[in-house]
């Protein structure tokens, strides 16, 4: 393939409340640490890809661009989108085309300034019309395991054995966070913190099974795959990105178990790729609830439809932290998950790609996976936009 | 903020639950929309309107809500759920109204799951006092428990009559109730109010007529708790309940609030009559309510002591001249101006002129229309089948009928007061409509109201054969809501609380 999309540096900000910090502090420090990793030239950016969801209503008001352009000196074409894979996903267009060479693509988000009234924000931005009935970010995550359990017949012990998997969804996700220093939560939570949680609150899903709300940024050096070799020796290729669309509003869906979003995206994502499914061991998944990560293991065909929660359960007692599907280990959410990594939404897929970028180079540290010295050739990642209103997916190779 | 466009729209499609079927595959969308999505351009012009609003939906799935968004605070915990019509073909949010959770108590959600469920109108989330108050039927109540679906069904009219009478009425108030001093008054849910009261009430009229609401020329809403100081609530109820023929987002009907303390209703029956007959009005039918939540300061604030006594609710009535159940014989008005109880714009709650109110104010008006009225058409109280009076408290109309020389047979069966409270502009509407769910055909029945500042109406009716037709099409009469096994009775503080609202 022509043009093929690399990316040569990533950059982050470690996720959770930024209280002093104003959102270009944020966004500095991840674009920093980005062109300085890849040596790039301010100069040499030809276009920025920008993502935020809430920054016109929490902290900056008007347009955003000009305030990048302000803060990089930079006059050349910016967009904003409202997540970081959907940036990524033009830019890799963009790059594709030829019309530029390198772009920068990042995120921000700085949602505790508004922590008083994020949830009524969250929820309308998700679905008016379940807004206006009195829902809440949580309901669409518990209605969907009601429906999944109906849906498959899950009931009696089996119905506890859901509950527990989730609920190790979590500690799962918490045990990776501790390994990244990044993470808004890097603290070992147990099974019974998840359960009395569910207990205290009478409800299914409490607070332990919900990514929070976050301060952070995210940011990564987009090239071709022949300039790539000027900035690294080790770039990671965008083999395939894609995305998708549902309706608005989730309870006029077709399915209330499922995200077609996801499917659809994962498949035309796979199709670009042109790799095997199996060859894929590290996931990064859009976990805002345990529900989530469950259920997009099973859209992006990792595991059988019903089944997901039997691959967890008993297969994370020991926190290696993987799904095992048919005897094959799938390390999802290495870097904490939204559920500990924090969840920015406009910074979130660039920590995704953080993640996956540095797993396949081999420079996770203490979160890498495999066998020392042999990193995992492909890695993906997913993530959403609403729920499930649109679901991107970006599948990445060493090679 | 919330007096914008898409505010307009949000109540526009979500107060009556808007929806559309494809002509060509089927396929139903809550919303409006010109084309199918499936068919694209072939099917415009072939999406029918549906109606969910008379209809039953089930409650497919659902979660317990204790930690709502800032704009639902006030109602604590609720279920919310995903509601289905049509065996899943429209699917909606929505939450379960009617129901006060206890704290920390665990529902059992597969219990629910299943059940039938009813849409029903109420406000939808709080807003800051000067805001427009936001609605929507996006609210459900479980269908076997206190309000049970009826069929909303048109029925050609058989009988012209030749002066216009009432064709159909309702009563409506909530599942809630406190019971104080032998006292068992109604009491709002905390989404409820005098509009809400008003569109349900309006609803069972309809079903118990059985008229096209097309065919609906005016509605008059009579209330003293409108929660606007200005703006109708009859522009509500006209839209929700579809009066008129529908243009486009308009009905073409006329729609006014009209307001005399407790008679703001009882005195526009005259005038629906008389707009009915008069042949060139164009106006075939015209309804009258009577809804109030009844406004009291709490106790031991100045104009507490009206807080033994206010209930809620509201009655409808819709004239015409066919059909008629009881037509309309002879009536008399007359008023004084008699400041006995009042409130000034911008305060709260309302006063009263403490025992002003019996018999310069009350006893007098009440006297004069009836006996008035009697003498002007030469009957004594033994002529009459029943009497009904406003009743403000459970003393006041025995008193009153006494003196008039009715027996507690012609009156008892209207004193409503001690099981709903005075229900203001509802109060002699509950009394007649107490009165219309169990008289024979060809019954006269006089019915006086009262409202303060001051004035008195007295009605003078003769129920027809159609009584008995079309009762039977009323399932959620008076008896249904004073005797339901489903009523709930809370405390004071709790009365207090939903009475507030949101």
């Amino acid at each position: 393939m022509q043009n093929r999309p690399a990316i040569v540096a990533v950059g982050r900000t470690k996720f959770g409340e930024h209280y002093g910090k104003e959102p270009e502090k944020l966004i500095e420090e991840a674009w920093l640490a980005a062109s300085q990793e890849s040596g790039l030239e301010r100069k040499a950016l030809e276009a920025c890809y920008m993502s935020d969801c809430f920054l016109p209503i929490t902290n900056k008001l008007g347009l955003e661009e000009g305030f990048l352009s302000e803060l990089t000196e930079l006059h050349v074409p910016m967009e904003v989108t409202r997540s970081v894979s959907a940036a990524l996903l033009t830019a890799c267009h963009a790059i594709q085309s030829g019309a530029y060479s390198t772009v920068l693509v990042g995120g921000i988000e700085k949602m505790t300034d508004r922590w008083d009234k994020i949830r009524d924000d969250l929820m309308l931005l998700e679905d008016p019309w379940s807004y206006y009935a009195g829902g809440t970010p949580e309901v669409n995550h518990e209605l969907m395991l009601r429906a999944y359990a109906k849906k498959y017949g899950i009931e009696g012990e089996n119905l506890q054995k859901l509950n527990l998997a989730l609920a190790e969804v979590a500690v799962k996700n918490h045990a990776h966070a501790l390994k990244n220093e990044y993470a808004q939560f890097q603290r070992k939570i147990t099974i019974e913190h998840v359960l009395s949680a569910r207990e205290q609150a009478h409800k299914p899903l409490a607070l332990y099974d919900f990514a929070p709300i976050s301060d952070g940024a995210s940011a990564l050096i987009l090239t071709n795959d022949t300039k790539a070799k000027a900035f690294t020796d080790k770039p990671i290729y965008v083999l395939g990105c894609a995305s998708a669309t549902d309706y608005l509003n989730f309870p006029g869906r077709a399915d209330l178990t499922h995200f077609i979003a996801t499917r659809i995206a994962m498949k035309n994502a796979m199709k670009m790729a042109a790799i095997d499914l199996d060859d894929i061991q590290i996931a990064e998944l859009y976990d805002q609830s345990t529900v989530m990560e469950m259920v997009t293991m099973e859209d992006l065909g990792f595991c059988e439809e019903g089944t997901a929660w039997q691959c967890i359960r008993g297969k994370c007692e020991e926190y290696d932290g993987f799904y095992e599907v048919k005897d094959r280990k799938i390390h999802v959410n290495t870097n904490g998950g939204l559920k500990a990594d924090g969840n920015p939404l406009g910074a979130t897929g660039g920590a995704q790609l953080f993640e996956v970028f540095r797993q396949l180079r081999g420079e996770a540290g203490p979160r890498q996976i495999g066998p020392a010295k042999q990193p995992p050739k492909y890695g993906c990642t997913q993530e959403f936009e609403g729920f499930g209103t649109k679901s991107y997916t970006t599948v990445l190779g060493r090679e | 903020m919330s007096s914008e466009p898409i505010e307009r729209r949000v109540s526009y499609l979500g107060d009556r639950l808007k929806a559309v079927r494809c002509r060509i595959c089927g396929k139903e969308y809550f919303e409006i929309r010109d084309y199918c999505g499936n068919c694209g351009r072939k099917s415009y012009g072939k999406m029918d309107g549906i109606d969910l609003f008379y209809d039953k939906g089930k409650l497919d799935v659902c979660t317990l809500v204790n930690e709502p968004t800032n704009r639902f605070t006030k109602l604590q915990s609720f279920i919310y759920a995903i509601v289905s019509f049509h065996g899943g073909k429209i699917r909606v949010p929505g939450r379960l109204t009617d129901q006060i959770l206890k704290n920390g108590e665990t529902s059992d959600l597969s219990e629910l799951e299943g059940r039938e469920v009813i849409p029903r109108f109420r406000r939808r989330n709080a807003v800051s006092q000067s805001d427009v108050i936001p609605t929507i039927s996006l609210a459900f109540s479980l269908a076997d428990e206190y309000y049970p679906h009826q069929d909303y069904t048109i029925i050609q009219p058989s009988k012209e009559y030749d002066s216009a009478g009432i064709v159909g009425y309702g009563f409506y108030t909530s599942r809630f109730r406190i019971k104080e001093n032998g006292l068992e008054r109604a009491v709002p849910f905390i989404d409820e109010d005098a509009v809400t009261a008003s569109v349900e009430a309006g609803k069972l009229a309809l079903i118990h007529s059985g008229v096209d609401s097309q065919l609906v020329g005016k509605v008059y809403v009579g209330t003293e708790s409108n929660p606007y100081a200005v703006k109708p609530i009859a522009s509500k109820v006209a839209q929700v309940l579809k009066l008129g023929k529908e243009e486009g987002d308009m009905q073409s009907v006329d729609a006014v609030d009209t307001e005399f303390a407790c008679k703001a209703a009882t005195s526009m029956f005259k005038d629906a009559a008389s707009l009915v007959n008069y042949p060139k009005s164009g106006v075939q039918y015209a309804m009258v309510i009577g809804a109030d939540n009844s406004q009291a300061a709490p106790r031991g604030c100045p104009g507490g002591e009206l807080d033994l006594f206010v209930g809620y609710g509201g009655a409808a009535y819709l004239f015409g001249k066919q059909d008629v159940i009881a037509e309309i014989e002879a009536w008399y008005s007359c008023t004084s101006d008699t400041p006995d109880f009042w409130r000034r714009d911008s305060e709260p709650y309302p006063m009263h002129g403490g025992r002003f109110t019996g018999d310069p104010a009350y006893f007098k008006h009440v006297r004069k229309a009836t006996s008035t009225l009697m003498e002007q058409q030469g009957l004594k109280a033994s002529d009459l089948d029943y009497f009904v009076a406003h009743q403000p408290n459970p003393a006041f109309p025995v008193k009153v009928a006494k003196e008039l020389g009715f027996k507690p047979d012609q009156y008892e069966i209207s004193l409503q007061v001690n099981k709903f409270g005075n229900t203001y502009s509802g109060c002699s509407p509950v009394g007649l409509a107490a009165v219309l769910d169990v008289a024979k055909p060809n019954e006269r029945i006089l019915i006086t109201s009262y409202g303060s500042g001051a004035g008195s109406d007295s009605y003078l009716l003769r129920t027809t054969d159609q009584i008995l037709v079309k009762r039977r099409r009323q399932k959620v009469n008076v008896k249904y809501q004073a005797e339901n096994p489903f009523i709930e009775y809370v405390d004071y503080s709790t009365y207090r609380r939903l009475k507030t609202g949101m």
